[in-house]
């Protein structure tokens, strides 16, 4: 073996696709302080779990770091207001997934308001996590309201809680941003390396995992590289590892992250801790070492602002909950040509018509295209008859057949798709992505996915 | 500027390839195959060629036209259909049967099943079997190629469009001396030594069908286009192969060599451009195999055992017709294993 450092890839899965990557527009963009937050929506919900409570009423004043929401059930995760100001009123707001939900509107004092830095230059390269206990750790993770900022929003505190049943030897970080446009993790990566590294440390902790490998996509060498310094430097870095994989979408897909580098599947309609394993986000790594270190919770994240749409893109510092249409003013506004907003990137995300909608936790890009990127037909919505080519079950990362599910679901024979496993199917998108006919296979599914739920009563009509 | 804002469901974005980007590769890859054609058979290919492309085009719109449907020709699928059947029918065949053939092939063959994508059989091998079936004469004389027979008519258009097949020389395609050889169990020498003139296609048979190389050469560029897959003509090679080997060890003097077999016929016309049809073949590559190896397996129980010299126009349509419950027998796992119920 050479010392020269890999950042060439030998792992990966079987199926994925190559969408453009596109992430040259914001690649080189330094994380900048976002809108200042004059008013913010703070959602009651902004993870997968119990709805919070709100803890404050209307005309309350409020500080920056107070918690607002909070809920006693074991899957939540309390929610905090990013700046100093007033409660104006607690009312339903546009949410891409769940609708509308409940909101604290939170109207910031336009003094005695500095805006908040990110934290990293607080963190050096010899952190050590021996000044915190595990549980310590665990009990600010929940306390800060951290969740999985990948975009799935799963509790981190029910993630890293030791299970005797289930014991995690495991951790992968995941680093590889598969999505295109998409680059806030690359950022922080390379700007926030040692406050990542601190958090990976009081991860593994808290969790109790023997082994760590931090997965980056071989197109981000420069994060790799930095990550691999840091990492070689570090104290009690021992069992940290980075792994290149290789760049296919999606590779940041927890299964297809855990196939990549484990070599092990996670069972259908399981979840990595059944396998021992337990799968972190940078970014949410990150928020775990300011949450312990410095005891502030996440109030704030970094969000791409992207896509050919927009006048200015970049990598903003933003509080969270504030407003898409404040995000895209902050940045220039909107292109004549822009014709879609999407909270995420463009294979994952959710097209919004409601700019007023607030930014969440797991908000890590707002992408914005013209007719351009989403090509003509497709923009068009003509779809033709499927030629059943087979593309898209070469693309499915979970080998799903998804023509045979959208199908069924088009045509309502919902007990079809589930005997075709439909539940298996994680939308990354890439049978659409794939098809000649521009058959919306993704958007069948997800519909039919919605209806069976209803069928069997687990939401309401 | 906000009027502008549109939704959908994700993704936002789509490889900038289309069903008529595919039917434009498959024509690409037939080029190979209508030179050769032209070359061989000059003005017989230059009339049923286009004969059937236009009648098998003006089909479809004809249909979609009664059936009040949208105009689907943009696909270009009624174009391939046209070429891929032109190209297995003898070059002597009238224009007049080929407009026949060509009209079935559309009218029953797709359109009445839906259209694209919903057939149950290969549109063109449909449309064949029924010439086949009415005009059994005509469907299997063979016209020695021009580069043999000098006197081949070269510019008479109506001529030749009027021409019965008696007035031009006819020769036994090697399939049809392989049935001798098979009947009077010996002989079978005689064929291999044509092996060569199967490939380059100075020999009688099919349209398009009579040069291995340049539909050797169609059936590779669709496999780097990743147009087709390789799982298919793999799998009928290979089995085609197996079986006539079998068939060559026991009496190589009754059986000619399994190189002959997979380059005369339809084989390679079949195995790249007509088994491949994705409407009708399998979705899986499990599906892909078992398909592939039957078509194979029924070809050479045609060409070794059966009555008739070529079989693997019924071997398509056979395992079209079997191909839905390959693909029920055929399901996938997911990648993480079967769900606990």
């Amino acid at each position: 073996m050479n010392n020269e450092l890999q950042t060439k890839a030998k792992f990966s899965f079987p199926g994925g696709t190559h969408p453009p990557g596109s992430k040259e527009l914001t690649r080189e963009s330094k994380i900048q302080q976002g809108p200042a937050g004059k008013q913010v929506a703070i959602m009651l919900s902004q993870h997968i779990g119990a709805v919070c409570k709100p803890l404050v009423e209307k005309k309350d004043q409020v500080q920056a770091g107070q918690k607002i929401g909070d809920c006693d059930a074991f899957v939540s995760a309390p929610v905090h207001s990013p700046v100093n100001g007033k409660v104006k009123e607690i009312s339903l707001q546009s949410h891409a997934v769940l609708g509308r939900i409940p909101a604290v509107i939170i109207e910031a004092e336009t003094e005695n308001n500095p805006p908040k830095q990110p934290c990293s230059a607080k963190f050096t390269n010899d952190f050590n996590d021996n000044s915190y206990s595990a549980e310590q750790i665990r009990t600010r993770i929940r306390q800060a309201g951290i969740v999985g900022m990948g975009g799935a929003g799963f509790p981190t505190s029910v993630k890293v809680e030791p299970n005797p049943k289930a014991p995690k030897e495991t951790m992968i970080v995941n680093g590889c941003e598969c999505e295109p446009y998409i680059t806030c993790d690359y950022r922080i990566m390379l700007e926030w390396t040692n406050q990542i590294v601190a958090g990976v440390k009081l991860a593994r902790k808290a969790a109790g995992c023997s082994e760590v490998f931090i997965g980056i996509e071989d197109n981000k060498p420069a994060a790799i590289e930095v990550m691999n310094t840091a990492l070689k430097t570090s104290a009690n870095s021992d069992g940290i590892k980075v792994v290149p994989v290789k760049t296919k979408y999606p590779q940041g897909g927890e299964r297809q992250l855990i196939k990549a580098i484990l070599k092990k599947d996670v069972p259908t309609g399981g979840i990595p801790p059944m396998i021992g394993v337990l799968v972190l986000n940078v970014a949410t790594t990150a928020a775990i070492a300011e949450a312990v270190v410095t005891d502030w919770p996440l109030t704030h994240r970094v969000v791409t602002v992207t896509g050919e749409g927009i006048v200015n893109p970049g990598n903003y510092y933003v509080p969270i909950g504030t407003s898409v249409a404040e995000l895209i003013e902050f940045c220039g506004g909107l292109r004549e040509e822009a014709v879609r907003v999407i909270l995420g990137g463009p294979m994952m995300g959710i097209a919004i018509a409601d700019l007023t909608t607030p930014t969440t936790k797991t908000t890590g890009a707002v992408t914005v295209l013209t007719e351009k990127q989403i090509g003509g037909a497709k923009f068009a919505g003509i779809q033709t008859p499927c030629i059943r080519c087979g593309r898209c079950l070469e693309a499915c990362p979970e080998h799903l057949n998804p023509t045979k599910i959208a199908h069924a679901v088009k045509n309502n024979l919902l007990d079809v798709a589930e005997s075709y496993y439909i539940s298996a199917c994680m939308e990354c998108g890439c049978c659409s992505y794939v098809c000649p006919a521009n058959i919306e296979l993704t958007g069948y599914i997800k519909t039919g996915k919605i209806l069976l739920a209803r069928q069997k009563k687990k939401i309401p009509q | 500027m906000l009027e502008n804002i549109t939704v959908s469901p994700s993704p936002h974005i789509s490889r900038p390839l289309s069903t008529r980007r595919v039917m434009i590769d498959v024509i690409i890859g037939l080029v190979p195959a209508v030179a050769a054609a032209g070359y061989y058979f000059r003005v017989y290919a230059l009339i049923l060629i286009p004969t059937c492309v236009i009648s098998a085009v003006a089909t479809e719109w004809l249909c979609n036209l009664i059936r009040k449907k949208p105009n689907s020709l943009g696909d270009f699928s009624a174009v391939v259909t046209g070429i891929i059947l032109a190209l297995s029918l003898p070059p002597g065949l009238p224009a007049w049967a080929a407009v026949i053939g060509s009209c079935f092939s559309i009218a029953i063959g797709k359109m009445v099943f839906g259209g694209l994508g919903a057939n149950i059989f290969n549109p063109a091998m449909v449309g064949r079997t029924f010439l086949t079936a009415c005009f059994g004469m005509l469907m299997t004389s063979w016209m020695v190629p021009a580069t043999v027979d000098s006197t081949m008519p070269k510019i008479a258009l109506t001529e030749a469009g009027t021409k019965t097949i008696v007035d031009a020389r006819t020769q036994a395609t090697p399939l049809a001396l392989s049935k001798q050889a098979i009947k009077s169990k010996s002989e079978a020498k005689v064929v291999n030594e044509q092996f060569e003139a199967t490939l380059t296609g100075g020999i009688g048979g099919c349209l398009g069908e009579t040069s291995a190389l340049a539909l050797l050469i169609g059936g590779i560029y669709l496999l780097i286009r990743r147009t087709i897959n390789f799982h298919i003509p793999l799998a009928v090679l290979a089995s085609a192969f197996v079986f006539a080997a079998i068939a060559y060890l026991i009496d190589s003097n009754a059986y000619m060599s399994p190189l002959v077999h997979l380059t005369s016929g339809g084989m390679l016309l079949c195995v790249f451009f007509i088994a491949t049809d994705p409407v009708t073949a399998p979705l899986t590559k499990k599906g892909m195999w078992i398909f592939g190896i039957g078509v194979g397996a029924i070809t050479m129980l045609i060409r070794i055992v059966g009555e008739y010299p070529e079989g693997i126009m019924c071997a398509v349509l056979l395992m079209n017709a079997v191909t839905p419950l390959i693909d029920r027998f055929c399901k996938l796992v997911p990648a993480g294993g079967k769900p606990n119920a």
